[in-house]
């Protein structure tokens, strides 16, 4: 079946089909893709606890465009946190992802390392080639994950999104695909 | 059909467009009078980049701050669009 698509957009009437069972398709595809890469990072810095950072947020961040913020993580508490937080969130993204549970609040969380990762990583020598790195592509994927609500699709997403507390709460749907 | 209300089409818009300009049209600035390769392998900064590559980092990065600044804003105000799928 194909949907027909009808917006606004630059001021402009926009209108497009849309064949419903490919864009399922994709998003399931693309989902456990990006679900299991963050899945991967994070399980992999558990395999070889403990996982220190300073690395990253100390060495590699300082002379970047995100060294004033990121640097101020390069030790103590909000390195102990940021040791935490790190594969922990990367876990929680990847199952959220995987699962297609709270999809859109994983993937918002996935785009936001993605940003420290693209700057840090781009301006230390990974924009060798140009600016447009595995990192950006892994940030705007995320974006389209979260803007498409692609827990909906197989995922857990599809039995919360009827359930009586989203009901009552709508705003809920905010976090889920 | 959803419409962009003003705000979000300041974020939206503005957000993409800066996020363009930080790549696309910098890019190409730098392909036809500056350094194609802004950093080197080993994380040099190109100093004949006619773009000063921090700059470009925080146009490319103003433009990702207002989309996530779009996602936060409408959870905190907006009702999400009616759901028709359940």
């Amino acid at each position: 079946m194909v949907t027909d698509i009808h917006t606004r957009l630059l001021g402009r009437p926009v209108a497009f089909p849309v064949a419903e069972s490919r864009l399922a398709y994709w998003l399931v595809v693309l989902r456990l893709v990006v679900g299991w890469w963050f899945l991967h990072a994070g399980l992999d810095k558990f395999l070889a606890w403990p996982f220190d950072a300073s690395w990253f947020v100390g060495g590699a961040a300082a002379q970047t465009s995100l060294g004033p913020v990121v640097t101020l993580f390069s030790d103590g508490a909000l390195l102990a946190f940021t040791n935490v937080m790190v594969p922990v969130g990367q876990v929680l993204i990847g199952l959220g992802l995987l699962l297609g549970a709270l999809t859109k609040l994983a993937a918002f969380f996935g785009a936001f390392l993605m940003v420290f990762f693209y700057f840090i990583n781009g301006e230390t020598g990974g924009w060798a080639h140009g600016v447009i790195t595995g990192d950006l592509l892994g940030l705007l994927i995320f974006a389209m994950i979260a803007t498409l609500g692609a827990g909906r699709v197989l995922g857990v997403d599809a039995y919360l999104a009827q359930t009586s507390i989203v009901d009552d709460h709508p705003r809920l749907r905010y976090l889920i695909g | 059909m959803t419409q962009l209300t003003t705000l979000e089409r300041i974020a939206l818009y503005g957000g993409g467009g800066l996020l363009l300009m930080g790549t696309v049209g910098i890019g190409l600035l730098e392909i036809v009078a500056g350094a194609p390769h802004p950093v080197t392998g080993e994380g040099q900064i190109v100093h004949e980049a006619l773009v000063p590559l921090q700059a470009r980092s925080y146009v490319i990065l103003l433009g990702l701050l207002l989309w996530g600044a779009y996602a936060v804003v409408s959870v905190a105000t907006q009702a999400p669009a009616t759901d028709t799928s359940v």
